[in-house]
């Protein structure tokens, strides 16, 4: 399912930013993912839906560099890549909020958002830059946390959440790669994600997100890519995803074979 | 109704203020120091002397230069029972060298060398072999204490150069030399811990180790290094004890160093679920540990009330911090 442009009566195909081809995965017995194909554009908000235990997580961390895919291939640009390890992926240009959000609860928040990137002042810790540097994204992304000097364990939830995504928006990296991003979220904070993604498209990301929140989905994707028994079975545009017929993607109640007939239509 | 909030808010602040004192390992330890003193002074004035106080010191310098290793390790996370066996091997193969002739600078360095490849022995235990790092250094333990006993026949090794002897009894200005060699060794941890990138690492695999490597630290190397540390201060101070006593001892370190120096860094405030600690807490256990022993002798208390009350203030400790991880990981609703 290459994604082609058709403009006018030419076809433009562009070269995806991140594409998936044919990825599998499995943990001893269990198949995790049997077949994922994935292409993500520049500038793109793309959506992975799925029921639990579909795939996405796990294709997730293998874009991470968590995971290494036991066949198929991963392009960046349209090269080939392989990444060794989280610490690589990030060098590639990926950026990752997790599910379980990945911040050490006993650090501050100046401190979790550098992790992995620390700022350096020859051999030694610059703490001045790395706390300046906090406070200047989360301002850029309206967050108000209290002090970037707060220990993450004293923070809600939501708070949480928010420094996982501003850590990753810090980093400024091509590709940005979120996992349930609004799990923890209110409706107001969601928006306020919402928003944070939007300005990432503003700014030429490629945005690939989880989630399960249909309506968060609906509004914000460009493309929606859904899971099912580890495989892909479809990527829609943002005017073929209507709420029944993802469901129906997502649940089985509908194969996929029947969108190619009904964009026939 | 606008004088409520403010009220209620002092008493908040009044309340965190005493809760922080308490929070605080270092200010809560240095208090039941000062609260020993006072009491032994009284039935023995002679503990305040210089002289005694310089011996508290002097006792209390091999159990920090270990502790600031051992600490470092179980910031991050991990744990090492093999110490008292490492302070043995470095002092046994040190002073084994200085015999054989090898100037004492080679040999020092030589035996810290030892103590950094014991360490690094112990990650690979745990790292390749997947052995958790209780057992695998318990296990270390028993092997490198069966290797210093077959290799000096369980002998201890002296005499000693004179010019080594006086590393460990020397003093400059009534300062022992070796309170020298501890302050230059806590100040580098201190320095480590607290202004460099490694030690945020340190900490972050510590607190949360899947975190730190989905992060993009390289754990395993983190790891590696703070048991070649740990390995090399437990090595270092051994040789300052040898130094100090004149002789290689093969019964000097054992598992009574190793839990002494285990139960130094906890009553510091390091958290054995790692993350949480600091040198200026490592020393004042250190201090603490020491003062109890010289109390008891000054104040003519039978010594199995050293144990007991070791055993009492250790458990305390770690009961408090059980508190503080309690308050630093509440969510608040």
């Amino acid at each position: 399912m290459a994604v082609t442009e058709h403009t006018g009566t030419r076809v433009k195909t562009r070269v995806p930013a991140l594409s998936l081809r044919n990825v599998e995965k499995a943990f001893g017995q269990v198949t995790a993912l049997s077949c994922v194909n994935l292409d993500a554009q520049v500038g793109e908000i793309h959506f992975v839906v799925g029921d639990n235990g579909a795939g996405k997580s796990t294709t997730l961390k293998i874009l991470a560099g968590m995971h290494t895919a036991d066949a198929g291939e991963i392009s960046l640009n349209g090269t080939p890549v392989h990444f060794a390890d989280a610490s690589d992926a990030k060098a590639q240009g990926i950026a990752v909020v997790h599910q379980n959000l990945a911040l050490v609860e006993c650090l501050d928040v100046a401190t979790n958002m550098s992790l992995g990137a620390i700022p350096k002042r020859g051999f030694m810790l610059d703490r001045k830059a790395m706390e300046r540097e906090a406070e200047a994204v989360l301002s850029d992304l309206k967050v108000r946390v209290g002090s970037v000097r707060t220990q993450i364990g004293l923070l809600s939830g939501g708070e949480r959440q928010i420094v996982a995504i501003a850590r990753a928006v810090r980093m400024n990296l091509p590709i940005i790669l979120l996992d349930e991003p609004t799990a923890a979220l209110g409706v107001r904070e969601t928006a306020h994600v919402g928003e944070i993604l939007q300005e990432l498209r503003r700014k030429g990301k490629t945005v690939i997100c989880i989630s399960h929140d249909l309506d968060f989905v609906f509004k914000l994707a460009d493309k929606v890519t859904v899971m099912r028994l580890g495989k892909s079975v479809a990527t829609l545009t943002a005017d073929q995803a209507r709420h029944d017929l993802v469901v129906g993607l997502i649940t089985g109640s509908i194969d996929a074979a029947q969108i190619e007939k009904r964009s026939h239509d | 109704m606008t004088d409520q909030p403010v009220s209620v808010n002092s008493a908040a602040k009044k309340t965190r203020f005493t809760l922080e004192m308490f929070l605080r390992p270092e200010l809560t330890l240095i208090i039941v120091i000062v609260a020993i003193a006072i009491a032994t002074s009284f039935v023995n004035p002679n503990f305040l002397n210089i002289g005694n106080l310089t011996d508290i010191g002097r006792a209390a310098v091999i159990y920090f230069v270990m502790a600031c290793g051992a600490s470092l390790l179980m910031i991050g996370g991990g744990l090492d029972f093999s110490v008292g066996a490492v302070f043995t091997l470095g002092a046994i193969t040190t002073t084994m060298l200085l015999q054989a002739g090898v100037p004492w600078p080679i040999a020092i360095v030589v035996g810290v060398f030892v103590g950094g490849v014991a360490g690094y022995l112990n990650s690979q235990i745990i790292q390749k072999l997947h052995v958790p790092s209780i057992i695998a250094t318990l296990g270390s333990f028993y092997i490198f204490t069966g290797l210093t006993i077959q290799v000096t026949g369980g002998q201890d090794i002296l005499p000693l150069p004179r010019a080594f002897q006086v590393l460990g009894q020397g003093a400059i200005f009534g300062i022992p030399y070796v309170v020298l060699y501890a302050a230059v060794v806590g100040a580098a941890f201190w320095f480590v811990l607290e202004h460099t990138p490694f030690g945020v690492e340190v900490r972050a695999v510590g607190g949360n180790r899947e975190a730190a490597q989905a992060n993009g630290i390289k754990v395993e190397r983190v790891e590696r290094i703070i048991y070649i540390l740990g390995g090399a201060t437990a090595a270092f101070a051994g040789i300052i004890y040898a130094a100090r006593v004149g002789s290689g001892q093969v019964a000097a370190g054992g598992s009574a160093v190793t839990l002494t120096v285990i139960t130094a860094v906890l009553i510091g405030g390091v958290s054995l679920q790692g993350g949480l600690g600091t040198i200026t807490g490592i020393a004042v256990g250190a201090v603490l540990l020491s003062e109890i022993d010289n109390a008891l002798i000054v104040a003519s208390i039978p010594p199995q009330y050293n144990t007991i009350i070791v055993g009492v203030i250790l458990i305390a400790a770690v009961a408090v911090d059980h508190i503080r991880r309690q308050r630093l990981y509440r969510v608040k609703r």
